[in-house]
C-alpha cells in the first residue's frame, strides 16, 4: 500500500486523535490563559488569548482572596498526613512482608479492607467522633483522617515491592547482628525509595484534590484547604471569573509541576494500583 | 485513588511468599507490635470505630448533642417505604451508573486501542489524555459550569456558530440535562485513567498471538472482538466493578456542579445522605447514617453478583 493512501484512511483516526486531545488538554489552557486576564476582559471575549498579561492577579489572589492561608493549610494537612502515612505504612509493609507470624493474613486483610469501604459509610460518624475527641475543624484532625484514608492504599503498593526485595540480604544483615528495626531502616527503606516515591507522589496528588472529608469537618474560613476555599470564592464571588480563574491555576499548578516531572512514575503507579 | 476490590496477591508474589515460608525465623511479639502498632491504631480510631459508629447510628435517632434514641428498624422503612427523594436519588445513582460504566470502560478501551496501533506522538497524546485524572473534582467542578453556560459556555457557543442556535441549552440549569452534562464531565474526567490501564492491559499480551492473527488475515474488528477482548477479559471486570463502585458513591462532582438540582434532577444517594445530615435542620445522623448502610449493603451485594457472574473461572493460558 502506498503511503500517501494510508494517511487518507487514517484521516477519521487522526481527526479524532486531534479532537480529543483538544478536549482534554484545551480547557485547561483556557483556564490558563483567563488566569491572566481580567474579568472585565474575560466577559468583552471569553476566548480571546490574554493581551496584556495580569500577572498581578496571581499577587491579588495571594494576598487579598485569602488564597495563601488555603493553600498553607493544605500544604500542612497533606505533607503531614502523607509523611505519616508513608512512614506508618512502610512499617506495616514491611512487617507484613517480612515476617510469618500467625496473625498476618487478618492483619493484612483488614488493612487492605479499609480500600473497599465508601467513605459515606465513615464520615458521618467521623464527624461526631472528631469532635468526642476535639478534632473537629483542626488541621490535625484532617491530617489524620487523611492518614487513614490512604493507609490501605499505601501499604498494598509497598508490601508488593518489599516482598520482591531477595530474602537472602535479610539473612545476612541478620547474621551481620542487625536488628529488626536496623533492617528495616538500612535496608527495607533505602532499597524500597523508588515505591516509596511513587506512593509519596500518588498520596499528595489524591489528597489535594481531597473534598468531601473537608467539606465536611472543616467549618472556619482560617482552616479551609485549597479546594474548600475555591468553592467558598466561587460561591460568595461567582461572577469574578478572572479571579477564580486565578485560584484554579494556583490548585492546578503545583499537580501540573509534579505531573510534567514524573508523569511516567505517576501513570504506572495509578495502573499498578488498579491492577490487582 | 480508587479503592481496590480484588485483594488476592497476583501470581508473582505468591512465589515471593512461598519463598518467605521458608524462613525460619519468627520475630518476637515486641518487634510486631512495634512495627504493627501505629497503622492498628490509626486504623481503629479512623476506619474500624466509625464503621461501627456508623451501624449504630442507623438504628438510633441521633440528636444534635449526641443523645441516640433506639428506633430499630425505623429508619430503614422510613426510607424504603416513605421517602420519595431517597428513590429519586436511586434511579440518578442508577442511570448515573449503569450508563457511565459501560461507556466508561469501552471509551477507555477504544482510546487505549487508538494509542495501541501506533499513531504519529503516542507518548504525548497518552500523557494529555490523562491529564483529567489528576485535576480535583472543584477544578474540574468549575471549569465545566462555565463551559456549560447558556451565555457564554463553549457548548452553546459552538452550537450557535453552527445554526443549532435553538438547541443552545441551559445545561445544567434545566432538569432533562442537568444529569446527563453531569454525566459527561465525570467521564470526560475518568477516561483517561481506564485508558491507560488498558494500555498496559494491551502492552501485555503476547505478539505472537496477534501476529498469528494478522497472518490469518484477521481484520481489526475480528481481532478485537474474537481475541483482544477475551484476553483482556480480567482487566476488563476489574475496571468495570472500579468504575462501578465509584459511581454508585459518586458525590463530589455533582455536589460542586450542581448541589443535587434543580428540583432533585442530580440528587444521588451520597449528596442526599449530606444533605440530610448536614444541610437540612434536621439535626439527626441516624436517617442518613441508614441510607449509607443501605446502599453500602447494596454496593457489596452487586460486587458480589458482578464478581461471579463475569470473573472467568478458568484463566486462559498464554
Amino acid at each position: 500500500m502506498r503511503p500517501w493512501f494510508d494517511y487518507i484512511r487514517r484521516t477519521p483516526l487522526l481527526l479524532f486523535l486531534l479532537g480529543y486531545t483538544v478536549l482534554t488538554g484545551g480547557p485547561f489552557l483556557w483556564v490558563a490563559s483567563m488566569s491572566l486576564r481580567t474579568t472585565a476582559e474575560i466577559f468583552a471575549d471569553p476566548y480571546a488569548l490574554p493581551g496584556h498579561l495580569h500577572w498581578e492577579k496571581f499577587a491579588d489572589a495571594w494576598m487579598q482572596s485569602n488564597y495563601s492561608t488555603y493553600f498553607w493549610n493544605s500544604t500542612i494537612a497533606v505533607g503531614s498526613a502523607v509523611a505519616i502515612v508513608t512512614v506508618v505504612g512502610a512499617m506495616t509493609a514491611h512487617c507484613l512482608a517480612r515476617y510469618q507470624f500467625r496473625a498476618r493474613r487478618i492483619v493484612r486483610f483488614v488493612i487492605l479492607s479499609g480500600l473497599v469501604l465508601p467513605p459515606q459509610m465513615l464520615i458521618l460518624s467521623l464527624f461526631q467522633i472528631l469532635l468526642d475527641y476535639h478534632l473537629y475543624d483542626t488541621l490535625p484532625g484532617l491530617a489524620l483522617v487523611y492518614v487513614a484514608s490512604q493507609l490501605g492504599m499505601t501499604v498494598y503498593l509497598l508490601e508488593g515491592f518489599f516482598a520482591q526485595i531477595p530474602q537472602d540480604l535479610f539473612d545476612a544483615a541478620r547474621m551481620d547482628g542487625y536488628s529488626d528495626f536496623e533492617i528495616f531502616w538500612r535496608i527495607t527503606l533505602p532499597i524500597g525509595v523508588p515505591a516509596i516515591f511513587t506512593t509519596v507522589i500518588l498520596n499528595f496528588v489524591t489528597l489535594w484534590n481531597e473534598f468531601l472529608y473537608a467539606v465536611v469537618l472543616m467549618t472556619d474560613d482560617d482552616k479551609r484547604t485549597l479546594p474548600l476555599g475555591i468553592m467558598h470564592f466561587m460561591g460568595s464571588h461567582q461572577l469574578d471569573v478572572g479571579m477564580l480563574a486565578t485560584g484554579l491555576m494556583i490548585a492546578i499548578i503545583p499537580i501540573a509541576l509534579i505531573y510534567a516531572l514524573f508523569s511516567e512514575t505517576m501513570i504506572r503507579g495509578m495502573s499498578a494500583g488498579a491492577v490487582r | 485513588m480508587p479503592p481496590a476490590l480484588d485483594t488476592r496477591r497476583p501470581g508473582d508474589r505468591n512465589a515471593a511468599s512461598r519463598q518467605r515460608a521458608t524462613d525460619g525465623w519468627r520475630p518476637p511479639i515486641a518487634t510486631l507490635a512495634l512495627f504493627l502498632a501505629p497503622a492498628i491504631l490509626v486504623y481503629v480510631g479512623f476506619t474500624a470505630y466509625p464503621v461501627v459508629r456508623t451501624f449504630y447510628n442507623s438504628v438510633h435517632l441521633v440528636g444534635p448533642n449526641g443523645a441516640a434514641e433506639f428506633v430499630g428498624t425505623g429508619n430503614f422503612s422510613t426510607a424504603l417505604f416513605a421517602d420519595p427523594v431517597f428513590w429519586t436519588a436511586v434511579r440518578n445513582t442508577a442511570i448515573f451508573t449503569v450508563v457511565g460504566t459501560t461507556v466508561d470502560v469501552f471509551g477507555g478501551l477504544l482510546l487505549a486501542l487508538c494509542l495501541f496501533i501506533k499513531v504519529p506522538f503516542t507518548r504525548s497524546l497518552r500523557v494529555i489524555w490523562f491529564l483529567p485524572v489528576l485535576m480535583s473534582y472543584v477544578v474540574v467542578g468549575i471549569i465545566w459550569v462555565w463551559i456549560y453556560d447558556y451565555e457564554w459556555g463553549v457548548v452553546n457557543l459552538l452550537l450557535r456558530a453552527i445554526g443549532l442556535g435553538t438547541l443552545a441549552h441551559s445545561w445544567l440549569g434545566s432538569p432533562d440535562t442537568a444529569l446527563w452534562a453531569v454525566m459527561a464531565t465525570h467521564l470526560w474526567k475518568w477516561l483517561g485513567f481506564n485508558m491507560i490501564v488498558f494500555l498496559a492491559a494491551l502492552h501485555a499480551l503476547p505478539a505472537e498471538v496477534l501476529g498469528a492473527a494478522e497472518l490469518d488475515n484477521c481484520g481489526w474488528l475480528a481481532k478485537l472482538v474474537y481475541i483482544i477482548i477475551p484476553m483482556l477479559r480480567p482487566t476488563l471486570v476489574n475496571l468495570m466493578v472500579l468504575s462501578f463502585v465509584g459511581k454508585m458513591m459518586i458525590f463530589d462532582l455533582v455536589w460542586i456542579m450542581t448541589q443535587g438540582g434543580p428540583l432533585w434532577a442530580t440528587e444521588t444517594v451520597s449528596t442526599y445522605v449530606y444533605k440530610r445530615a448536614f444541610d437540612w435542620n434536621t439535626f439527626d445522623l441516624g436517617y442518613p447514617s441508614a441510607v449509607a448502610v443501605l446502599w453500602f449493603l447494596i454496593i457489596i451485594a452487586f460486587v458480589v453478583v458482578m464478581s461471579l457472574l463475569l470473573r472467568q473461572r478458568d484463566r486462559l493460558e498464554f
